[in-house]
């Protein structure tokens, strides 16, 4: 009979060790991918990873509470030889992570309750638990649902506020048409804008329009605004011509530009 | 249009030869944060840049026909900063299968002194204004949102009265002559500004009258 539990235990110890070991391999790999190839490594492959891991803990979890499976619990280990020293066996059954068995890693791998801090903030939170009476927790608990299901309301319905604020938004005008175009002639031929600029001195103290102004005061101010704003405004001996050739503009004008500009230029070459 | 057509233009070659690709709209002063919000979202993230700038545009009237076009730009906002020579061409608008107006377009940073050199040269100044407003961009797009004010005492930029309740939405693009498949990109980018603001190509010789 004895034989036969012993027996049992055993065998599931080695297919928790099988198991155990699957997942080890299973982070080894995906450790060595997040190390190694995280350049090309794509979401999708990290998602499947940690399906893999997931489903193999799923395992463990089944076999642990199989009906076949002793219960762990009920066995005991006790730590029956401490050493201080190296003890190379148990270095190479754990690849290395357990060098020695001594009383310092002990409490630690053989612990089957929390940490002691984990422990005393455990005691810490049931205590203020059972200091709040029974009908504030109560109340807690209403405000909390309350909120909750605010939220989950806000979630699941969003479309209604957005119509609403769309609906809002398509009944104002954002544009005016009209303002569209008088802004284009504006930028276009100042239309709009005051171009009627007396021939006259310019108002004193700004630099650079005063001697611009003052340059020409023969030229009479030109305005663009089509065939009716062309004045014969140059008093030289070819105003005249320009009423004639609307729209085009031969290429003496271009030469003009240019004598104008090499006489002008300081250096010229 | 007065400026002259861009065939008879002395501009070739290298950089130069560039054409600006246009897309305009308006939007209204209530509804300029909503606008910038989106624009902050579909733009390149970079930080809010906002300028002032005063523009004077001059003119030269030539032995014949239709005057001479220069806009020239300063910063208000960072007096030291250098002007801005703008040359614009005459508009494209008529090829249907371009999205966007097309102009050809000529940039040159200039010395304080350019309205002093524009004068010798025998240029007048038409007209003036101020722009104050945003920029965004997103890859070669620019978006410029801005306000434009007339300057009521001329000289004076301290002293401006906002042209009208909105501000002008320009889209636009540098690219060499020939690109049109900016135009495409740019009305996709319009397209996720509606209805909020309708960018499109208006002919601006019909907004004369």
């Amino acid at each position: 009979m004895q034989q036969r539990e012993e027996k049992q235990l055993e065998a599931s110890v080695d297919s928790l060790i099988s198991r155990v070991s699957h997942v080890k391999n299973a982070l080894h790999s995906f450790i060595y991918k997040l190390e190694n190839e995280y350049e090309r490594l794509t979401w999708p492959s990290v998602l499947d990873n940690f399906a893999l891991l997931s489903g193999q803990l799923n395992t463990i979890n089944k076999l642990l509470r199989n009906e076949k499976t002793p219960s762990f619990r009920t066995q005991v280990i006790i730590p029956l030889l401490l050493s201080p020293d190296r003890d190379e066996d148990l270095a190479k059954l754990t690849e290395q992570r357990v060098p020695v068995f001594s009383h310092e890693i002990v409490p630690d791998y053989l612990r089957t309750k929390p940490d002691p801090e984990v422990e005393e903030q455990e005691k810490q939170l049931s205590a203020e638990a059972g200091r709040i009476g029974p009908e504030v927790a109560q109340k807690q608990i209403q405000t909390l649902n309350k909120l909750c299901s605010n939220l989950l309301e806000k979630l699941n319905n969003p479309r209604d506020d957005r119509d609403a604020d769309t609906a809002g938004r398509q009944n104002k005008p954002s544009f005016n048409p009209a303002d569209t175009n008088a802004l284009v002639g504006a930028v276009a031929f100042g239309k709009g804008l005051s171009k009627c600029r007396p021939p006259g001195p310019v108002a004193p103290g700004h630099p650079g329009q005063g001697p611009m102004m003052s340059g020409g005061p023969t030229l009479q101010q030109v305005t663009i605004g089509g065939t009716s704003g062309q004045q014969a405004g140059m008093g030289g001996p070819v105003a005249p011509q320009q009423q004639g050739q609307p729209g085009k503009m031969p290429s003496s004008i271009k030469t003009n530009i240019k004598s104008a500009s090499s006489s002008m230029h300081p250096y010229n070459r | 249009m007065e400026a002259p057509p861009v065939t008879v233009m002395p501009v070739t070659g290298g950089t130069i030869n560039m054409m600006e690709y246009l897309l305009q709209g308006s939007v209204l002063d209530q509804a300029l944060e909503s606008l910038l919000h989106r624009l902050r979202g579909l733009c390149d993230n970079m930080e809010p840049e906002t300028f002032t700038d005063h523009e004077l545009v001059y003119l030269l009237k030539g032995q014949q026909g239709n005057p001479f076009i220069l806009r020239a730009r300063r910063s208000l906002s960072h007096p030291t900063a250098p002007w801005h020579l703008r040359y614009l061409g005459q508009p494209e608008v008529g090829d249907k299968s371009r999205h966007a107006l097309v102009r050809n377009c000529v940039d040159v940073a200039a010395s304080h002194t350019l309205p002093e050199f524009l004068n010798e040269m025998g240029f007048r100044l038409d007209h003036e204004f101020v722009a104050t407003g945003h920029i965004f961009r997103k890859g070669a797009l620019k978006v410029v949102v801005s306000k434009l004010s007339r300057i009521l005492v001329p000289g004076n930029t301290e002293n401006t009265e906002r042209l009208s309740l909105s501000y002008l939405v320009e889209l636009s693009v540098l690219a060499s002559a020939g690109q049109d498949n900016v135009s495409e990109d740019m009305r996709s980018f319009a397209e996720q500004l509606k209805p909020l603001v309708h960018l499109e190509k208006i002919d601006p010789s019909k907004q004369r009258h």
